[in-house]
């Protein structure tokens, strides 16, 4: 049995040979994966949530795609946020049929074919509703013409699609939208404050050799775009780095015993280590962000709601100021 | 062009063995290349961007060798080509006359000397670059000295009066790089920090923070570096206490449970920091480890480099700190 630590102590190819880093016990990472097991919203997540909902007004938000996982956490965290939930969504079935229940909420499920009706009545009934997106890449842009088409402001969740047609549609009909690939808040902080770095300080850890690892559910099968997004930024910092040498663990039993993963994570993690050593090997960084389960993206995702909401109703405001001026 | 023979001893430290090739392989590197200092050539080293260095090289002194900081900046200044000027400074009335360095011979003189000596010196070698590593008591009056003559400087001491020690520079329009943290890439990593911090206030909220640093027993005082790095996180949202910080100085829990390579027991700066979300399903971990004095030393050449190509192009601009060497990229 290998631990994390150790796995990471084989780090740096030098001049072909493998050179084995001295192993160091840690006492914060036995820490760290101690605390990391805990996954239920504890009292101090409700808290926090709650302090956001009385500090924003309540609007209603409808979310696509509530019978996947993804939709399913996002609406829960609506509701704990002491936001409304809409109780309807859509599937990508023609006749899905039924309901069902998250939380105290019992959501009813409509078809594909629905959806322009059902979602022009929802407008109707709640004319301050948001869309919160988290279906297939296939339907990406197909939903996106629909928001734009009925002019309901949304948040993209879902990753895929054609992109740059994303935009091109948004843009042309001045629709409200957060769309980003990437939803945990805090992953994208530490992202943007890399690359701020790397933009600041080209060339700053010139010379130093670069170890990743990124252990995610065995159904990934590409590697993590965002251990791609901050090997980037350490390269502009001078560092020579192939992406190609990204370790990415995928076996079940090594992200158990070797990463520390939480079993019952095991279908649903991101977890990413890096590290910097100096060439004379006397001085090293290490950035770890390790994400379990989906709270994170749907809290994330939230907030995101939120942020576009006060944005739209800045602009009404502005709008009807100027009516009123008029 | 020197061709770089493997001689000397390897440590046969069997748990630190790899790493200390490493090690031995970057020494030897610097072993031979003080061989040639000594007769004065300049240095053409056959690595990458070390070929340009040609071009770069310029006469440093450096004031202090007499110390473990001072040391190691002479042996950085020889490994990078620079021309290492074989004179410095004690504050002893009758210092030892020379001292040996990786076998140069630097002459030491005492404070009767200094003003004869800096001025021939700057006389001999006017584009030359002083680097300061010296005490507390002594940062304001070498300041003093190196502003009368003319000498631009990098200040590595801490301590002094600091107001004192700029307005000195200010009045005399020399150039300098002023900072407290040589440790180039340690200050950029702070400087990302306080960046995120001030573009992204509360995004950590709710987020707890654990700290934990090592230093060698010496240091009896808090790192200031894990402060800063705290204040950041604090403005990011996170919980935490600064009496919270836990401090690692028993050579036994540094060695079983840090980590820290014994022979540098008594020269090191580890730092860890672990940020957790309130539901605990998020976790965020960054650490800085420095093992000894090269990275300053490293840093302290880059700010010397950094000042000497600010002097030859007569920028406007003339007291730096180490985010303004770092903004200027890779300079070797």
């Amino acid at each position: 049995m290998i631990s994390f630590s150790q796995q990471h102590s084989i780090v740096a190819f030098r001049n072909g040979q493998a050179y084995r880093r001295p192993e160091k016990p840690c006492m914060y990472r036995t820490r760290r994966r101690g605390t990391v097991v805990r996954a239920v919203a504890t009292e101090n997540l409700e808290k926090s949530s709650k302090i956001i909902a009385s500090a924003t007004a309540s609007f209603p938000i409808l979310v696509n795609g509530c019978t996947g996982k993804m939709g399913r956490s996002v609406a829960e965290s609506i509701i704990s946020s002491g936001l409304t939930l809409v109780p309807v969504s859509f599937s990508g079935k023609e006749n899905p049929g039924g309901n069902i229940t998250i939380g105290d909420v019992d959501v009813t499920i409509h078809g594909f074919k629905e959806r322009e009706t059902v979602l022009s009545s929802v407008i109707n009934q709640f004319p301050d509703v948001m869309v919160v997106d988290y279906t297939v890449p296939d339907a990406v842009n197909t939903n996106a013409e629909l928001y734009c088409k009925l002019g309901v402001p949304f948040v993209m969740g879902t990753t895929g699609g054609d992109r740059e047609l994303l935009y091109k549609t948004v843009k042309s009909s001045s629709v409200y939208a957060v769309i980003s690939p990437q939803m945990g808040k805090q992953v994208v902080a530490f992202l943007a404050a890399m690359d701020i770095m790397a933009k600041q300080f080209p060339g700053a850890f010139s010379g130093y050799h670069l170890e990743v690892m990124e252990s995610h559910q065995a159904s990934k099968l590409d590697t993590s775009g965002t251990a791609k997004s901050v090997v980037s930024s350490f390269q502009k910092l001078g560092v020579s780095y192939d992406m190609k040498r990204i370790r990415k663990i995928r076996d079940t039993m090594k992200q158990l015993q070797m990463v520390g993963v939480p079993e019952e994570y095991l279908g649903s993690h991101a977890f990413h280590f890096y590290c910097l050593i100096s060439p004379d090997d006397s001085v090293s960084f290490k950035f770890q962000h390790n994400v379990c389960g989906r709270k994170i993206y749907a809290e994330g995702t939230v907030d995101a709601a939120i942020f576009l909401h006060k944005k739209v109703q800045r602009s009404f405001l502005i709008f009807y100021v100027i009516y009123l001026l008029i | 062009m020197l061709s770089l023979t493997l001689s000397g001893n390897c440590s046969l430290l069997p748990r630190l063995n790899n790493r200390r090739k490493a090690l031995f392989f970057a020494r030897t590197k610097r072993t031979s290349l003080v061989v040639s200092a000594l007769t004065r050539e300049k240095v053409a080293i056959s690595q990458d961007a070390m070929a340009d260095s040609r071009n770069l090289s310029f006469p440093i002194l450096v004031n202090g060798v007499t110390g473990k900081m001072g040391k190691a900046v002479v042996e950085a200044a020889v490994s990078a080509g620079l021309e290492l000027v074989p004179v410095s400074f004690s504050s002893a009335d009758k210092p030892a006359r020379t001292l040996e360095i990786n076998d140069i011979e630097i002459s030491i003189h005492g404070p009767s000397e200094r003003e004869e000596i800096l001025a021939s010196v700057k006389e001999k070698y006017p584009d030359v670059v002083l680097v300061d590593y010296t005490v507390p008591d002594a940062v304001n009056a070498n300041a003093e000295l190196y502003c009368k003559f003319g000498v631009p400087f990098v200040m590595g001491t801490t301590g002094g009066d600091r107001p004192l020690l700029y307005k000195t520079v200010e009045d005399s329009n020399v150039y300098a790089v002023i900072s407290p943290q040589m440790g180039k890439q340690v200050v950029a990593f702070l400087a990302a920090m306080e960046i995120m911090a001030e573009q992204f206030p509360g995004a950590f909220s709710g987020y707890k923070l654990e700290v934990m640093e090592s230093h060698q027993s010496t240091k009896l005082d808090t790192s200031g570096t894990a402060k800063a790095v705290i204040a950041c996180f604090q403005k990011l949202g996170a919980i935490f206490d600064m009496n919270e910080i836990e401090m690692i100085r028993d050579p036994e829990e540094q060695i079983n449970m840090v980590g820290v390579p014994e022979e540098y027991l008594s020269g090191h700066a580890f730092h860890v920091y672990n940020l957790t979300s309130p539901d605990e399903t998020v976790s965020f971990e960054f650490q800085h480890n420095v093992c000894g004095r090269s990275i300053y030393a490293e840093g302290s050449i880059d700010a010397a480099i950094f000042l000497h190509k600010k002097v030859q192009s007569k920028a406007e601009k003339k007291i730096y700190d180490m985010i303004d060497v770092l903004r200027e990229g890779n300079m070797r």
